[in-house]
């Protein structure tokens, strides 16, 4: 059962002046400071509710679409993070020159427990029902929320087909998920809760240093782990294993090419500091010298940096032709549009690592223009079987969901393919299982979805254009 | 079938004394309601001990700050105070919470005559991350 919450205030503005305030930077004080390029129907919107201690300038951004516009009279938009909920704006006359405005906002029981679990309140735990339980840890907060929109619902998804087709060795399969708030030790702490109530995987759907967290605390426990995104490679273990795209890999797909079409080879790089962009910024460094570029300079900036003036600044003092991005998330959003609006696009071709749909929407079309990367799945692939996975989570979740991107589409592979491995050896323990798991498929001529290559996928070249990601290339896996 | 709750979670609780929602801002408050999770029900000296990095009178002020949000409830004991999750007066302590940013979303409307030089339309927040 949804709850609606809702306030309203009559102002001294006429409806269209009201309205007019909405995602504009002179309202960017009401509703959680909502943030949008336009205001119309499918346009990426993000507010910031405030969470934190008193006087403390954290927040968790509320990131969605508008879904319907009555110009001066009214607005909706769902939204995914940190729940997936409803609000909804009215604007009516009052008086010969008032405007009542009213906010409500359709809180489902998921998201009166993400408040609940975030406020420190322990989550009831399910009884045992005798299913196979399953962990997911996405990011439903913090800078890494923009990327993870559509993973929780992937996994899902995955979980109820296993369930339509009749489960795991005669048992149903229970998905018990939880939200990183991109933070390693949250991570830690909801792996524990995991591993408590019996889950026999977790999938961590988050950055690497979460996944070494979960890793750690699970290490001995008798839980397999498995990371699900794009990581720098490394940190293996007998009951831990990695999918995803590796920066060496992409690099090699990315970086000659960006160098004779821009006729450079001065490259700065952009990151963060924490063992992603330490790994990413080591192949790089090995991908511009053999291609016979060099690197002028180096930004790492904390996880959650909002502000890159300075690093907008070193860059256009470096000389730099190309940048290297490996930011993540809302801290990609900030350095990409900050870039465009301080003219660098003019003097510099950037690459990204992580840019995937969600990403990209939140960058918008104009301050995204040009941008280069390679990933293993965009949501216009030609895979087989991609057309019906998007039918089935369109039909699921609805047409305003979040697009399935290279960050979400993996855990849907994942789980599946670990639901066979159970499937076949329902009493092997996590090393085995994560062998079987790691075991590379011969790679057919045509991939498909449901048989890619999740340890070495093939690779997409993607650059925006009017259309959005439009994929250039195809290039092998590592 | 939705309900409307606007103001129905009154002012029994006034919100401004209750900004500090975000657990991850707080480890202390979180081993707190972690501890009381498990056990149950547990003493400020027993707490403590459990919570172990921080001293009784921590633990007690922070206790103070839960109990008045409504998330812990107390129970005395002839000279003791026992303390316990009350997961209803969690519920509504998170309603509370989203009905104080609601009305504060709206309360900061800024309906002031605008200034002479207005952003582009269709161009909104272009500097913003």
């Amino acid at each position: 059962m949804h709850t609606t919450v809702a306030a309203e205030r009559t102002v001294a503005l006429a409806p269209p002046e009201a309205f007019a305030l909405f995602g504009s930077p002179r309202g960017e004080g009401w509703l959680f400071g909502a943030r949008c390029d336009s205001v119309a129907p499918g346009a990426v919107v993000s507010m910031r509710l405030p969470l934190d201690e008193r006087g403390g300038t954290r927040g968790v951004d509320v990131l969605g679409r508008i879904t319907r516009v009555v110009p001066s009279a009214a607005v909706e938009i769902e939204h995914t993070q940190p729940w997936r909920g409803r609000l909804s704006l009215r604007f009516t006359p009052a008086g010969s020159r008032g405007t009542r405005v009213q906010v409500r906002a359709s809180v489902p029981p998921e998201g009166v427990e993400w408040l609940l679990h975030r406020r420190g309140v322990p989550l009831p735990e399910p009884p045992d029902d005798g299913a196979v339980r399953l962990g997911a840890i996405t990011t439903a907060s913090g800078p890494g929320a923009v990327y993870s929109m559509s993973a929780e619902l992937m996994a899902r998804l995955a979980v109820d087909e296993i369930n339509a087709d009749g489960g795991v060795a005669g048992h149903r399969v229970q998905l018990l998920t939880a939200d990183d708030a991109t933070d390693a030790e949250q991570a830690g702490v909801e792996a524990e809760r995991m591993a408590r109530l019996g889950c026999r995987a977790v999938f961590v759907n988050a950055t690497s240093a979460s996944f070494d967290a979960v890793r750690r605390v699970l290490d001995g426990r008798g839980v397999l782990v498995v990371h699900t995104v794009i990581n720098e490679g490394g940190g293996d273990s007998p009951t831990a294993v990695r999918f995803g795209e590796r920066p060496q890999a992409q690099l090699d797909a990315l970086v000659a090419p960006a160098m004779r079409r821009a006729d450079a080879r001065r490259w700065f790089l952009v990151g963060q500091s924490y063992v992603w962009s330490h790994g990413a910024h080591a192949s790089a460094r090995r991908a511009v010298a053999d291609a016979g570029g060099h690197v002028a300079g180096e930004d790492l900036t904390p996880l959650g940096t909002t502000d890159f003036t300075g690093t907008i600044e070193r860059i256009a003092r470096s000389g730099a032709d190309l940048v290297l991005s490996s930011l993540v998330g809302a801290d990609e959003v900030a350095f990409e549009r900050q870039s465009e609006a301080a003219g660098l696009r003019r003097s510099v071709r950037t690459v990204s690592l992580v840019l995937e749909e969600s990403t990209l929407a939140h960058i918008g079309p104009r301050a995204a223009a040009g941008l280069q990367t390679a990933l293993g799945y965009f949501e216009d692939n030609p895979l087989a079987g991609n057309d019906g996975l998007l039918a089935r989570y369109r039909d699921a979740y609805g047409s305003w969901a979040p697009p399935v991107t290279a960050l979400s589409e993996p855990i849907y592979e994942a789980i599946h393919r670990y639901a066979r491995v159970l499937h076949t050896d329902p009493d092997g323990g996590p090393s085995a299982h994560a062998a079987a798991l790691a075991r590379r498929i011969p790679a057919p001529r045509e991939e498909t979805i449901g048989s890619r290559d999740l340890v070495a996928p093939r690779l997409y070249v993607a650059e925006v254009g009017p259309g959005g990601l439009e994929i250039v290339d195809a290039v092998a896996g590592r | 079938m939705s309900t409307t709750v606007d103001r129905c979670y009154g002012p029994w609780v006034d919100p401004k004394e209750d900004l500090a929602f975000d657990a991850l801002s707080d480890r202390v408050r979180r081993r707190i309601l972690s501890v009381l999770g498990e056990e149950g029900e547990l003493s400020v000296n027993r707490l403590a001990e459990r919570v172990g990095t921080v001293g009784r009178t921590t633990v007690s002020s922070h206790l103070r700050l839960l109990r008045t949000s409504g998330i812990v409830r107390e129970r005395r004991e002839g000279r003791n105070r026992y303390y316990s999750l009350d997961t209803d007066g969690a519920v509504r302590d998170a309603f509370v919470y989203l009905q104080s940013i609601m009305r504060q979303a709206v309360d900061d409307i800024d309906d002031a005559p605008a200034p002479a030089a207005n952003a582009e339309p269709g161009e909104r927040g272009r500097d913003t991350g």
